[in-house]
């Protein structure tokens, strides 16, 4: 059986089950006022391989999701405390740079939400807040994001279309790309399936493949089968806690955890 | 067709564990026909075969269907999985038991049939190691998977006895070459018996705890 991780177990620092760790996570806490939305989480996710989070709705798996590019920061009454690690740099440190750290980590959410502006314009709005690019530079690297997505080809043509005059599934790769144009070093995607049909559901998953050579990438997601066919390790969550991490393959054959594989198997949740 | 996964896995336990019972019970009958050499039934042996093996299609039908349509993970996947294995073993076990008695009646019917203590003995051994394995999946027991996995040596010593036995007989009268030729293929039938109890062994080892112990791994 493949090397497991509890709660209990907790990983210790340079003994990921893969090295080297894109995020480093121990004692993670977190609270919305008086309520502790997250326990103790402690795990390492691995540079350049695809994470899930799994668990039933409240579990904490998105709250822990938008702590790591800070989003919780929009909440007055949301608290952390513990340590978060994003290659080597404190991502809950008062000195860290909030903007800079979502250029970092780039975000896909469950509904695709392009801006009202044009394909290219899009792709090129994060690259142009952060530095000025010469046209050409720019243009290339438009050109580049969007075939990371697996759009140029339906794209190219109609760049300057409205990106709300995309299908569902196109407006979903759009904003992939769009991440990727900052230049991440880790992309979080939450539920970024959830709203696609099966056709693009499956193209989203062969991008996300794709996109784990060169970044680290975080999914929540509530399609077990989905969690089983696109990542590498699998964590988790119920009730706040991180219940059990592991290898995908050892979660969906041989979890350790009781509750991991009455959930795993649909008995609750 | 909408799938209920839950309820449809513990019928399908249900199922291949009734399998059990009446392949269970064809031994004892086929152990009794060997201590006995009652040829009446060893016809019920034989005639009841295409019960187990209609029981047989049936658990691999649904397991196909449950794989298709249920998406099965984790201990659902196992069940599955070890069903598809352990229900063609099953079957397996009936067929011999099938041809013990139709080895038994052959003797009987010559008026040539006569068996040594070892054989009895394997065959009891076989029914108990049958039971055991049994309850063993029944109750999810790994550990007694393992003691079972052990008991298959006693079978196969027995086994060699029985085949002392016939060189024996085959070397004081020539003439009794085919018979003792039909108690060696009797005594290979309980053998192979073992061994497949062995592998039904492994196969809820997998079951419970998701290793696969097969080509001698412990």
């Amino acid at each position: 059986m493949t090397s497991q991780h509890s709660p209990q177990s907790v990983p210790t620092e340079g003994s990921p089950p893969h090295a080297p760790s894109g995020v480093v996570v121990r004692n993670l806490n977190a609270w919305y006022g008086s309520f502790q939305a997250l326990t103790n989480i402690s795990l390492d996710i691995a540079a350049q391989r695809v994470t899930a989070f799994i668990g039933p709705s409240g579990c904490g798996k998105s709250t822990f999701l938008r702590w790591i590019n800070r989003m919780n920061d929009t909440i007055p009454s949301a608290r952390a405390e513990g340590t978060l690690k994003l290659h080597g740099d404190d991502i809950l440190a008062r000195s860290m740079d909030v903007v800079e750290l979502r250029r970092r980590v780039g975000m896909v959410f469950q509904k695709p939400n392009p801006f009202p502006k044009s394909i290219y314009d899009n792709v090129a709005f994060g690259p142009r807040l952060h530095r000025v690019y010469s046209k050409g530079d720019l243009d290339m690297l438009v050109e580049q994001s969007l075939r990371q997505a697996a759009l140029w080809n339906e794209v190219k043509d109609r760049l300057r279309a409205s990106a709300l005059s995309l299908s569902g599934g196109q407006q979903q790769r759009l904003c992939i790309a769009r991440a990727i144009a900052a230049g991440p070093e880790l992309l979080l995607m939450d539920e970024p399936c959830s709203a696609l049909d099966p056709k693009s559901t499956l193209a989203i998953e062969e991008l996300i493949q794709q996109l784990a050579e060169r970044y680290t990438i975080v999914i929540v997601t509530h399609n077990m089968q989905q969690a089983a066919r696109v990542s590498d390790t699998t964590a988790f969550f119920f009730e706040g806690q991180m219940i059990e991490w592991g290898e995908t393959e050892a979660i969906f054959t041989t979890p350790t955890n009781r509750q991991t594989e009455d959930y795993v198997t649909g008995r609750f949740g | 067709m909408a799938v209920n996964l839950q309820s449809r896995v513990i019928d399908l336990r249900r199922k291949l564990l009734a399998m059990g019972a009446e392949v269970e019970q064809r031994v004892a009958l086929a152990v009794a026909v060997v201590r006995d050499g009652d040829v009446d039934i060893a016809k019920t042996v034989r005639e009841t075969d295409a019960e187990i093996d209609a029981m047989q299609a049936e658990v691999e039908n649904e397991c196909m269907r449950l794989l298709a349509l249920g998406a099965p993970v984790a201990s659902d996947l196992r069940l599955i999985l070890s069903a598809i294995r352990i229900s063609n073993e099953l079957e397996r076990i009936a067929d011999m038991a099938k041809g013990s008695c139709k080895r038994v009646t052959k003797l009987v019917e010559s008026g040539s049939y006569r068996f040594p203590p070892a054989l009895l003995d394997m065959a009891e051994a076989t029914r108990t190691m049958l039971r055991d394995v049994l309850v063993a999946l029944s109750n999810e027991d790994a550990k007694l998977c393992l003691e079972i996995r052990r008991s298959d040596s006693f079978v196969d010593a027995l086994n060699r006895e029985v085949m002392l036995w016939s060189r024996e007989w085959i070397t004081q009268d020539v003439h009794s070459t085919a018979a003792a030729i039909e108690i060696l293929a009797i005594g290979q039938r309980f053998e192979r018996m073992a061994d497949i109890i062995t592998q039904i062994a492994g196969d809820t080892v997998f079951l419970v705890e998701g290793r696969i112990l097969r080509h001698g791994a412990e």
